[in-house]
């Protein structure tokens, strides 16, 4: 019997409320990927790629995560061939209509409502952790057996705030729960080059000599660091993950480093492929239940709306890259569900702004445009209804902050997590 | 190749810089004054009792820094090694990492095996006072100078770690 379909039996809570110790799984493996940097519904899931720049053309520039054809004419990015036969539209359901219902259309306020399940109303520090705790938090808290930070990751393109999206500052939840968090460019790339590039794995018995000499310190002091900020893993799974670290910067040097790019090379390679194959490296390592990443790149849209194209065409790549990957790991495959949705939209209407091409650009300034979005759940033929599209322009189906329950759902905790934390709900048309 | 990764970067960087700033901006904390942590090797604690404040993530890295190559750190090196930090969600890892670069760096200054075991008294004086800036009491010199010699693997590189990565380094 998998752990997917076990039931443990229930018991009696002091409260007196009977719960089951832990839920059903539908899956053990969740990727969530915030698509972002702001998407719009029209370039997007309604292919009309260049129809609102005055031209005519319209068609599919994310051949891997819909269905459509690839536009033929016109061509302001350069066309890669999918990395997967069958869209992932054809793998799962489509919710085309979903919304941003309310908070301000920012990015990192996005990221924090669909990360917790809850709408931001007001404004947000952006140096702070969120208010609401995040689905890493319920996922460790609210499993059972507890789990270890090394099962939940969270990777980012960029630093700025994003760093601070892995656990909240929730009184009940917080750094105790959290997630390993990771900006693979800042590790792989010339900083942590400089840095770590002399660095050396230690044999056990080494690691445990450092161990034995801190420890005999930290028996002569009367103070320790368990306040120190951030989540902490386990001295095992902390080694574990360094020894990782280490490996995925020699790869970069000697030139090993598997990218989610047409010729595995970096030609082409975005910021946002660098966190997906990164992303990759940390599932194949480490088989983690919830993993959650981003994209950005296609922000550019403020300014450079061709090139925003582009960078939205790419990162489709890296997610048919990444699920190809996924369905060919003996652990992941048949047993993963991937969650693909952007933080928010953009306007309608352009800005004064033009690129080379003559297009317009677009910024998100809170409008209903900027709201809309879209949801994919993706996932075996068992578990997730396939080739099912949910939803038009006048009629939403969803909201951005359903994924957190359905999370829940999907892990099976969603039972464990008190009243009133979440107004979303399970998204249960994806699933069988 | 990662000289072709590294173009790549600058180039991605650039783009990022091309989207929204606004809700990118990171605050810069003061550079730490390494005179407040004198690293000549003087005596300026009676006790670890008297260490109650813990350092910033600036300040241990400086005084790390300062430790191990007995220069302050370049402030180069110092915003390379805070971005590295933040990209880090695990600080204690984060830390494990810079210190192990830091001692594989060809311009460390650790004392061989040898030289350390030719005066394991004086090693064990002065390393506390290098990362502690106390001298040790005589049990945890007793205690030290136990573990060293019955372990002949137990060499300064991992002695130094086990130092920086103590507790009481934690503080000041």
């Amino acid at each position: 019997m998998t752990a997917a379909s076990s039931i443990v039996a229930p018991y009696i809570l002091p409260s007196g409320r009977l719960f089951a110790a832990s839920g059903t799984r539908i899956a053990n493996h969740v990727v969530f990927v915030l698509f972002g940097g702001g998407i719009r519904n029209q370039e997007s899931v309604s292919q009309q790629y260049l129809a609102n720049q005055g031209l005519t053309t319209e068609g599919n520039i994310m051949p891997n995560m819909l269905e459509g054809a690839m536009p033929t004419s016109n061509l302001v990015f350069d066309p890669w061939n999918p990395a997967i036969t069958t869209p992932l539209s054809k793998q799962g359901t489509l919710f085309k209509e979903v919304r941003y219902v309310s908070g301000p259309t920012g990015h990192y306020n996005g990221h924090t409502v669909a990360m917790t399940g809850n709408y931001t109303e007001t404004g947000i520090n952006l140096v702070a952790n969120p208010e609401f705790p995040t689905i890493f938090e319920y996922y460790r808290k609210h499993s059972d057996p507890a789990k270890a930070a090394i099962n939940s990751w969270w990777l980012s393109e960029g630093l700025g705030p994003y760093p601070s999206l892995n656990y909240s500052r929730h009184p009940l939840y917080g750094a105790q729960y959290g997630a390993n968090y990771l900006r693979p460019a800042s590790i792989i790339g010339q900083s942590g080059y400089e840095q770590f590039g002399n660095a050396e794995s230690y044999q056990p018995d080494d690691v445990q000599r450092i161990l034995k000499v801190k420890s005999l310190l930290d028996n002569n002091f009367h103070k320790d660091v368990s306040d120190l900020p951030g989540i902490q893993n386990t001295p095992e799974d902390r080694e574990r993950i360094k020894n990782f670290l280490l490996q995925e910067l020699e790869d970069a040097v000697n030139g090993n480093f598997d990218v989610a790019t047409p010729t595995n090379t970096y030609e082409g390679l975005t910021g946002d492929l660098l966190n997906i194959s990164s992303a990759w490296h940390v599932l194949r390592e480490f088989q983690p239940e919830l993993t959650v990443i981003n994209t950005v790149n296609s922000d550019v849209c403020h300014d450079l709306f061709s090139l925003s194209l582009d960078f939205l065409h790419r990162a489709d790549f890296g997610i048919g890259w990444l699920w190809n990957n996924i369905q060919n790991h003996p652990v992941l495959a048949n047993d993963t569900i991937m969650i693909c949705m952007p933080e928010h939209g953009r306007n309608l209407e352009t800005n004064a702004l033009t690129d080379s091409n003559g297009f317009g650009a677009y910024d998100h300034t809170g409008t209903d445009n900027a709201r809309r979005i879209f949801t994919l759940v993706v996932g075996p033929p068992d578990k997730v209804v396939q080739d099912q599209s949910l939803g038009n322009p006048n009629i939403p189906v969803a909201e951005s902050i359903d994924v957190v329950p359905t999370i829940a759902k999907i892990l099976g905790f969603e039972d464990q997590i008190p009243a009133g934390m979440l107004p979303g709900r399970f998204l249960n048309e994806a699933f069988i | 190749m990662i000289h072709k990764l590294f173009y790549w970067l600058i180039f991605a960087s650039t783009i990022t810089l091309l989207g929204c700033v606004k809700e990118t901006t990171l605050t810069t904390n003061p550079i730490v004054d390494n005179y407040v942590f004198d690293v000549n090797g003087e005596a300026i604690y009676q006790s670890g009792l008297q260490k109650n404040k813990q350092k910033s993530p600036e300040q241990y890295i400086s005084i790390l820094y300062a430790n191990l190559f007995q220069t302050s750190i370049p402030i180069d090196v110092l915003g390379v090694l805070g971005e590295v930090r933040v990209a880090i969600g695990d600080k204690q890892m984060a830390n494990e990492l810079i210190l192990n670069g830091f001692v594989h760096e060809p311009d460390v200054l650790i004392l061989s095996n040898n030289e350390m075991r030719n005066n394991l008294d004086e090693f064990i004086n002065n390393i506390y006072l290098r990362f502690f800036l106390r001298t040790p009491t005589a049990y945890e010199k007793f205690e030290l100078k136990k573990m060293i010699e019955e372990d002949s693997n137990l060499t300064p590189e991992l002695i130094y770690q086990g130092f920086a990565l103590s507790n009481e380094y934690q503080f000041y």
